[in-house]
């Protein structure tokens, strides 16, 4: 058993949270269990039942991420928030960086936009690096666009492939398979992952900003764009982190939410949906949130390859 | 057809017309998408390595292949040489196109081979093999700081790193995919 592992853990959370707390963040800690969660069409769940007594029992799912409670405290208080809790996603394969069970870092900043958190973010890693961080995980953070990313890697204008034939057709000349009724997410995703995402440069963190509003999310829109204020945080090619200026528009949000549940029917764990949710954004500051899986970022920190290098009890060893 | 989420290692796929066998495969989702796993598959005809990536919901063409037991003969450096166990047809595999099976070929070995259209194209290795050491460097008992273990070079000149008391001449169980030792075998 590798105490040094809890050591580690240990000394950063202390780190972290002494960062927030010092910030003026206030810490919030939410529900595991929750009777209802916000539909996301790429997340299945993990779902159990609450067995009363005497009464029809109830079914309850475990969260898959603390994001839908901690907007409501910042709706409510107006403070900028944050939390480290554990968070559990099903059907996920088990892999060097997939653990069915982990650690989920928070945080949300009022009045900040995606662009002012690539900063907060840059002295979060100064704090939490030690004479062990390798130079790949230390800031300062290398930027560049996904228009960028696609032109350089997929040599591919991104602005170009606005319709869904045109993304397959650039998959195609590239010798890359593609569904012929691919969406255009689906399509964008094998051009990204076969021939961009393999590519980034690794010789220091990359965040890879203006994701294509064609993919789905809560990130506000960039006016007169086909991009969102959305980023993706890439250390050692692994991703760390992804960042929203959150989307505030309850119209939007109501939208956003109506086309996930319809995607959503398919999905392997049903589960009953929370549509509180967009009420939310009547009244909510402008404000700019920043998710982080622990355990990968406890990854790159030591230099280790595997997530199963940073747990205790890694999913494999009681899977049996 | 098979399914993105059932393709694995070995998987024979048909892509433009060529069939590809699958040497990598790992599952990815990306933030907001979908599930896909992203393959690299080696095209069987030239041996050029590409990346693919596939949705596990959707399905992709397969090659339908054929297994079939074959001896391994001998190398002439262009050319592998095998006979097929049932019909004792003899045929060539180019050394070329599967350079990475030269370690794992063991003359008068019985290898299965991937048959697509009547044509040979590609040779499974066992996932475990015995192998002869043929060359050992002789370490000075007691120098255990280095991990207790050392580089040997068997018969057919893999390369696997052994205990120190393995010695020139002795047989060892090696896993092909990691080629590591697994154990002395003693006959």
């Amino acid at each position: 058993m590798d105490i040094e592992i809890l050591q580690t853990r240990s000394r950063m959370v202390t780190v972290l949270r002494e960062f927030f707390l010092s910030r003026g963040y206030l810490e919030t800690d939410t529900p595991a269990l929750a009777p209802s969660l916000i539909p996301e069409s790429c997340l299945e769940v993990f779902a159990t039942d609450y067995v009363h007594p005497r009464e029809r029992g109830k079914a309850l799912y475990l969260i898959p991420s603390p994001e839908i409670w901690m907007k409501k405290v910042i709706a409510a208080t107006g403070r900028s928030v944050f939390q480290l809790c554990k968070a559990w996603r099903n059907a996920e394969s088990v892999s060097p960086i997939h653990n069915p069970e982990f650690t989920m870092l928070e945080y949300y900043g009022v009045g900040l936009s995606s662009e002012d958190n690539i900063g907060l973010t840059e002295e979060l890693f100064e704090a939490l690096a030690d004479e062990k961080t390798p130079l790949k995980a230390r800031p300062p953070f290398r930027v560049m666009s996904m228009r960028e990313a696609f032109s350089e890697y997929a040599h591919a204008d991104l602005d170009a492939l606005t319709e869904p034939e045109s993304m397959r057709a650039a998959c195609r000349a590239r010798g890359l398979l593609v569904a012929p009724n691919a969406s255009w997410d689906d399509a964008f995703n094998v051009l990204f992952l076969s021939l961009v995402e393999p590519a980034l440069p690794k010789d220091r963190p990359l965040v890879l900003d203006r994701y294509p509003a064609g993919i789905e999310c809560l990130a506000a829109d960039i006016p007169g764009t086909m991009y969102k204020e959305r980023w993706e945080l890439y250390v050692d090619g692994i991703e760390i982190a992804n960042c929203f200026t959150e989307m505030a528009n309850p119209e939007a949000v109501r939208r956003y939410f109506s086309s996930q549940s319809a995607k959503k029917r398919n999905a392997l764990v049903p589960h009953r949906i929370d549509d509180s949710y967009a009420s939310i954004f009547e009244h909510f500051p402008p404000c700019s949130g920043v998710a982080v899986g622990f355990e990968r970022l406890m990854m790159v920190f030591l230099g280790k390859k595997t997530i199963a290098d940073v747990l205790l009890f890694p999913f494999e060893a009681f899977s049996g | 057809m098979v399914r993105g989420g059932d393709i694995g290692i070995g998987t024979c796929l048909l892509i433009n017309g060529t069939p590809h066998i699958v040497v990598e495969r790992e599952f990815v989702n990306p933030g907001k998408g979908a599930a896909f796993a992203r393959v690299r598959a080696k095209n069987l005809k030239n041996g050029n390595v590409i990346m693919q990536t596939i949705r596990t919901a959707d399905f992709v063409e397969d090659a339908q292949v054929d297994l079939v037991d074959c001896q391994y003969q001998y190398g002439d450096g262009e050319n592998f040489h095998f006979m097929n166990n049932e019909s004792f047809e003899q045929f060539e595999i180019p050394v070329a196109t599967h350079e990475d099976r030269a370690p794992y070929l063991k003359e008068g070995e019985t290898y299965t081979i991937v048959m697509w259209e009547g044509e040979p194209i590609d040779i499974k290795i066992p996932y475990k093999m015995v192998f002869t050491v043929a060359e050992s460097e002789n370490y000075i008992r007691g120098d255990t700081v280095s991990g207790a273990t050392k580089p040997v070079t068997t018969e057919t000149g893999l390369v696997v790193r052994v205990p120190l008391f393995i010695k020139q001449g002795e047989k060892i169980l090696v896993n092909t995919e990691t080629n590591e030792y697994v154990e002395r075998v003693n006959e």
